[in-house]
């Protein structure tokens, strides 16, 4: 390989046939003189601009489109020179760090020797010990190219802002739940939104058996084995679902909170108690209908109970998880969306609740298309306030357009599977983390079950893993009408 | 078939590249065109603007051609590295073939020039011709000349190996010049006409004149095709032409070449020939498609001088430097560089 141009952040590096060397690889440029060298990684490869090329291709087709036939007498063997010569590729790299004094910087205002420099690749097990990445509590993502294994270190994950997107079935819910298991091995506490159901059997192996996480799994299906009685959640968490997920107004909302401070007054916080104070309420009707529709949204969402036995404590699920780390999942599935909005309310109100009481140190929260149920104001504010709270997100999407562009730009690590769109490919690219042509580039042509890590958990040097099996029953699988007919 | 000559040419250019084992040497991109400066055109030549019409004659017969390229592809201390390829071509049953000899590649010195020459000469000649060391090409013209001397001997085993068949050439059919002796010509002719094969060489250029005017330019309003004959042709000794001279004009279109056909031929057997290639081969702008083929598959592109380049550096231990242009050196951006002065 030798060294042809540099324009900005990006070299050009000559590679000839022998030399494999693919889109994600990372390379090292060393300049002995200089005692330094550039680590830099291929975003794409495209042909050498041999000169001649095109002569060369018209001269093989010269009859009607046709190859021409005949010999060719080579006696000083020339031919594979040629070939040699016009398979030449053009490795387009980006610049990642300098290495001097096998200490990283960011720096890229040097320039090796054209003529003197070496370049060679650079193995990733080696890239990660240069740049530091620890492996204290390592998570194992998959294996690279190279068939070396890509650890992760799970405090990388810690306190940061996550996303995780690519096209549908590409493997995305996967790989959030091998983030997820491995959180709870380190006993970790993690909180799932599970849209579709798909986190329901982790606690048992693909045959059906239990495996080593089936007792720190707990599933949460609203209205059935997790309800809640009207006093559980304080009052600022109801009008959180009263006006967040079923858009009471400000007048109405003032009028509730009294009926609530005079029910709680005389200790008679339930449903059916709720209905009647509203409808003995003395104040205007049109207050009255509105407070009444929301009491039987309330009430038509199941989730709420009079019946003490039956309520499930979100706490004490959560406590649980925080002694031996644990994940609680939230089974949305089949769950109309104003009711999961209400549910969705309640648990992240709850998590506030708990976190600002020092009751629980942090969550790991993993929200699949979250803008399904989660309302505007609440993106903001959980990248920014409850973040210090210590709601540490992870947004799993296969539409990354419905990922607001601050959110991107405060992300900490992205997981980025297959996008072939232009446009979910330049939404994506919007990361702060990372430069757009290594994001359009490398993640069109990944394919499926790999992933481009970005951010802090691979130092901000961007890496393509194969994302590694998981012995657990799957459940996101699409239901076919074909399946078996055949 | 006599493989005398190719086995020549490896065995010479093997031994010369030996010769030239880890020296440096400079690229150079120069291709040597191919020129036909001895032309003349005397006052009593004429050219007879009465066209000779042509009807494409339906008779299946092979066509076939050979052209070759010489290439300088680089300079060393002692002398010059050269290429050299051959690609004849042939149309039979209506597709194209073709069979391409080489790149040779020669390290050519003032030293060797004589020797590597000579050899060459004689494996083709079958007989000693030497030339002096005054009356040898100097080491400009080598190229060309080692190119042409392939090209005689691949022109001589089509008019052996062939029958009944038209055989085209690259150039005119004059000879006594230094690559192309008188008498190897008449042979070529004359072993071709044995065989009943017919010799059409189209020039690309002329330098002929009638009234001031290049004899490809000076056409009649007539549809094509035609040829137009000429007469009073007599070059100056040592030159000698063993054609007939004719400007052919086989397609629509502003394109003219002109045509030599071997004088031994009859009148009538030179127009056959002629409407013969018109009914078997394909003509693109008066050309023939078969000599267009040929020069195409032998014309070294930049991407094979580059493999070029790299075969003598990797195989041969060359290191490849970069003389600075003199030109460009000293008048900058107003030099316009050796290779172009």
């Amino acid at each position: 390989m030798k060294l042809y141009k540099k324009e900005g952040n990006i070299v050009q590096i000559l590679s000839f046939p022998n030399e494999t060397v693919e889109k994600g690889d990372y390379l090292l440029v060393e300049d002995a003189d200089a005692r330094k060298a550039l680590i830099v990684q291929v975003i794409d490869v495209q042909f050498a601009s041999i000169p001649g090329i095109l002569e060369e291709l018209l001269r093989s087709l010269p009859n009607g489109g046709e190859l021409i036939q005949g010999e060719d007498f080579d006696p000083l063997e020339i031919a594979p020179h040629i070939t040699y010569i016009q398979d030449a590729t053009l490795l387009i790299c980006k610049i990642r760090a300098t290495v001097e004094n096998e200490s990283l910087s960011p720096n890229s205002s040097w320039l090796p020797s054209r003529s003197q420099s070496t370049i060679r690749k650079l193995p990733i097990p080696t890239l990660l010990k240069l740049a530091k990445v620890n492996e204290q509590l390592p998570i194992v993502l998959g294996g690279t190219k190279e068939s070396s294994l890509l650890t992760i270190d799970a405090s990388s994950l810690d306190g940061r802002l996550n996303i995780i997107t690519g096209k549908k079935e590409t493997g995305k819910s996967h790989l959030s739940k091998l983030l997820m298991l491995n959180l709870i091995g380190y006993k970790a506490t993690v909180v799932v939104f599970d849209l579709n159901g798909e986190y329901l059997s982790l606690g048992m192996t693909a045959d059906g058996k239990r495996n080593a996480h089936h007792d720190k799994i707990h599933v949460l299906t609203p209205s059935q084995n997790f309800r809640v009685a009207l006093k559980q959640p304080n009052l600022h968490v109801l009008l959180g679902i009263l006006i967040h997920a079923l858009h009471l107004p400000g007048t109405s909302a003032r009028e509730f909170r009294r009926i609530w401070q005079s029910l709680k007054e005389r200790d008679m916080l339930n449903m059916r108690e709720l209905g009647e104070a509203i409808r003995n309420w003395h104040c205007n009707q049109h207050v009255r209908d509105a407070l009444f529709s929301r009491y039987y949204a309330l009430a038509n969402s199941g989730f709420f109970t009079d019946e003490t036995a039956e309520t499930m404590l979100l706490e004490e699920r959560l406590f649980k998880a925080k002694e031996q780390g644990g994940a609680i999942i939230i089974n949305l599935r089949n769950t109309s969306s104003i009711d999961r909005q209400i549910v969705v309310e309640y648990v992240l109100g709850k998590l506030v609740e708990l976190l600002t009481s020092w009751k629980l140190k942090a969550v790991f929260l993993f929200a699949e298309e979250a803008h399904l149920y989660l309302r505007e104001t609440y993106w903001d504010d959980i990248v920014t306030r409850m973040r210090h709270l210590g709601i540490y997100a992870t947004f799993i999407t296969n539409q990354p357009d419905t990922i607001r562009e601050n959110i991107y730009r405060q992300a900490d690590n992205i997981f980025l599977f297959n996008f072939t769109n232009e446009h979910d490919l330049e939404v994506v690219s919007r990361a702060a983390r990372v430069d757009a042509e290594t994001v359009k580039s490398i993640a069109r042509d990944l394919p499926q079950h790999h992933c481009l890590a970005l951010g802090k958990v691979v130092k901000d040097f961007p890496m393509v893993v194969k994302v590694k099996a998981l012995d657990v029953k799957t459940m996101g699988e699409t239901r076919l009408f074909f399946k078996g007919a055949c | 078939m006599d493989t005398t000559l190719p086995q020549r040419f490896i065995e010479l250019s093997l031994y010369s590249l030996k010769t030239v084992q880890n020296q440096t040497f400079q690229l150079n991109q120069q291709t040597f065109q191919q020129t036909n400066s001895l032309e003349l055109h005397p006052h009593d030549f004429q050219l007879k603007l009465k066209p000779i019409l042509l009807k494409a004659k339906r008779e299946e017969t092979i066509v076939a051609a050979v052209d070759t390229s010489s290439m300088k592809i680089g300079e060393t201390s002692t002398g010059i590295l050269i290429a050299v390829r051959s690609a004849t071509v042939w149309k039979q049953n209506k597709r194209y073939k073709y069979m391409r000899l080489g790149p040779f590649i020669f390290h050519i010195t003032e030293e060797n020039k004589r020797e590597v020459y000579n050899t060459l000469q004689k494996a083709y000649f079958n007989s000693p011709q030497e030339h002096t060391y005054q009356g040898m090409p100097n080491l400009v013209q080598m190229p060309t000349r080692i190119a042409n001397l392939l090209e005689r001997w691949l022109q001589t085993m089509l008019s052996k190996t062939l029958s009944s068949s038209l055989i085209l050439f690259d150039g005119s059919l004059t000879s006594g010049t230094g690559d192309t002796p008188t008498q190897l010509m008449k042979e070529i002719l004359t072993i071709a006409k044995k065989r009943n094969n017919r010799i059409l060489a189209f020039s690309k250029m002329t330098n002929l004149r009638v009234n001031g005017h290049l004899i490809t330019e000076v056409l009649p309003l007539h549809e094509p095709p035609y040829l137009l004959e000429t007469t009073g042709f007599k070059p100056k000794s040592p030159i000698v032409l063993l054609g007939e001279v004719y400007v052919a004009k086989l397609t629509q279109g502003n394109y003219a070449f002109r045509l030599d056909i071997d004088k031994e031929v009859s009148p009538e057997q030179k127009v056959e020939a002629v409407e013969r290639l018109l009914a078997n081969d394909l003509l693109l702008q008066s050309y023939p498609e078969t000599l267009r083929l040929a020069h195409i598959l032998c014309t070294f592109t930049a991407n094979e001088v580059i493999a070029m380049q790299h075969f003598s550096a990797r195989k041969h231990g060359l290191r490849i430097v970069n003389r600075p242009d003199m030109h460009r050196l000293l008048f900058g951006p107003f030099g316009r560089g050796e290779s172009n002065s």
